[in-house]
């Protein structure tokens, strides 16, 4: 295969080579398993890896290291919240607020958590993805126990005032959640000024291995830990510890806060370059979400009218460029996504979406180049499609 | 990831766009609001001239043009005995694709019934 331009970082990042040379001795050297540090010199070296790890995991969002708790990802960590914070505070009411955009991690634990007689409410988006936090006041009762809020949106990045809403959520005394999996170490992030009680983070997301995230939870947090078992993580979350994972997890944490104001801004430039240089070259392309700093860095979220999105992926795939947007296709049973329908996206746009996200690595010099495929692509499915006219 | 035909016409379909004056055409949608529509020029029971527009999945791209060549100079009572079974004969159908496949075969299929 060619050289190959990867441009669907919000799905995954490639590991950092310096994260990876972090993390090879404890493949095999270093293997031993942190519990039994007391007695052995090698988990001790282990175990302080992993508390130097969650050292950077904590000081990258400004919690302390004691209120961050590892576990396999952004999906674990956000089904630890919600489940754990419900099951915990179930004397105290039993209403949870979120929003129709959060994550499959989010909305489906929520949906679960309504078997178990828990009321789900739904803080509504405006056209651009935003929460209003006045609507998420309203929303509150006496029985709410949790909010759940992610903090910006995977498909169209839209950046929500998760400090408005903390705010709001604090004076009443409500926990606050947020899944921070697309802005951990990519804008920052600070859980005291952002009055955030529990937050998701993921590894694989910032250039780190996949299959290790963190859940912060502020100290004064009831929870009920949800996976029981040799107690550790202070007994929030038992089973021997993914050692190596968490140790890259922490290395890329630590780079990523070193890195992040220069990251977001060479982000921007290509964002900001590309989306211009798109909008001039195709007619009839749009941008889903916000144009302005209350967006991702990295993402660009654009509907290309008379084509379907699977077709132009495949083909700019063949030409060694990968973007995302298509789930895969099957043709009737094809969902169409819930977030664009939130929004308001016109049915018959609703398909023809592709979503770029931009990595610390992609190339200013490579912009031309890839749009000048997305538009010949774009040109030859338009002369086939029956919805496109001249 | 595609069998190789598939590939090939997706890449570069043959019988693309529309037809001015066709004597039969044909169409089938999805629920997700993907459509195939097929133009037919049939003379004296053979087919002369076949084009087609899409906005499906590569796979159904595929066969819109694969099923163009095929029935190029075919009568078209032959054609209204395609199956998918027959499409199987050129590649194999994976499961999950078969409603796109059917999507293209559909519209095909309501053309040639029409003629
Ligand atoms: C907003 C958001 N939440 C949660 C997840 C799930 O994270 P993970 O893949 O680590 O389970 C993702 C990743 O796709 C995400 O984008």
């Amino acid at each position: 295969m060619g050289r190959i331009i990867y441009l669907d970082h919000a799905s995954t990042t490639p590991v950092d080579s310096r994260v990876l040379k972090k993390m090879k001795p404890y493949f095999t050297g270093l293997f031993a398993n942190p519990a039994t540090r007391w007695t052995s010199s090698i988990s001790q070296k282990v175990d302080e890896a992993v508390e130097e790890a969650r050292k950077n995991v904590a000081a990258l969002i400004n919690a302390l290291p004691e209120e961050v708790i590892f576990t396999s990802g952004g999906t674990e960590s956000d089904n630890a919240a919600l489940k754990g914070v419900a099951f915990a505070n179930r004397n105290r009411g039993n209403e949870i607020i979120t929003t129709p955009i959060e994550h499959e991690a989010v909305l489906k634990v929520a949906e679960r958590l309504q078997d178990f007689g828990f009321v789900i409410k739904y803080v509504p988006v405006d056209s651009e993805g935003f929460v209003d936090p006045d609507d998420v006041k309203k929303l509150i009762t006496p029985k709410t126990i949790l909010v759940s809020i992610m903090h910006a949106n995977n498909e169209i990045g839209t950046i929500e005032p998760v400090r408005e809403i903390g705010a709001v959520c604090r004076e009443r005394g409500v926990f606050f959640h947020t899944d921070a999996v697309q802005t951990v170490a990519h804008i920052p992030v600070d859980v005291e000024q952002m009055n955030i009680d529990l937050l998701s983070l993921s590894s694989h997301k910032f250039y780190g291995p996949k299959g290790v995230g963190a859940l912060y939870i502020r100290k004064d947090v009831q929870i009920v830990p949800y996976m029981d078992g040799g107690g550790q993580e202070q007994g929030f979350r038992s089973g021997t510890l993914n050692s190596t994972g968490i140790i890259g997890l922490g290395e890329a944490a630590k780079l990523g806060k070193e890195e992040q104001e220069e990251r977001e801004s060479c982000i921007k430039e290509f964002r900001d370059a590309f989306l211009k240089k798109i909008l001039e070259e195709i007619p009839a392309v749009y941008l889903n979400g916000p144009n302005d700093d209350r967006r991702l860095p990295g993402n660009i979220s654009i509907v290309i009218q008379g084509i379907r999105n699977e077709p132009l992926l495949v083909a700019l795939n063949e030409k060694g460029i990968i973007a995302g947007g298509g789930s895969a296709c099957s043709a009737g049973k094809k969902n169409p996504s819930h977030v664009l329908e939130a929004i308001g996206v016109p049915e018959e746009d609703l398909f023809s979406v592709i979503r770029i996200t931009i990595g610390k690595d992609n190339k200013l010099e490579d912009i031309d180049f890839i749009v000048e495929n997305i538009k010949e692509i774009t040109n030859q499915l338009r002369a086939l499609s029956p919805f496109w006219e001249e | 990831m595609y069998p190789k035909i598939i590939q090939e016409h997706f890449t570069y379909p043959k019988n693309v766009g529309r037809m001015k004056n066709p004597t039969a055409t044909g169409s089938f949608s999805m629920p997700d609001l993907a459509k195939a529509v097929f133009y037919f020029l049939i003379e004296e029971g053979i087919v002369k001239d076949i084009k087609y527009q899409i906005a499906g999945c590569p796979f159904a791209i595929a066969v819109c043009s694969i099923l163009s060549e095929y029935a190029k100079g075919k009568n078209v009572k032959e054609l209204k005995n395609i199956t998918l079974d027959t499409l199987g004969l050129f590649f194999e159908i994976p499961t999950e694709k078969e409603e796109c496949i059917n999507l293209s075969l559909n519209a095909f299929l309501d053309g040639v019934k029409s003629a």
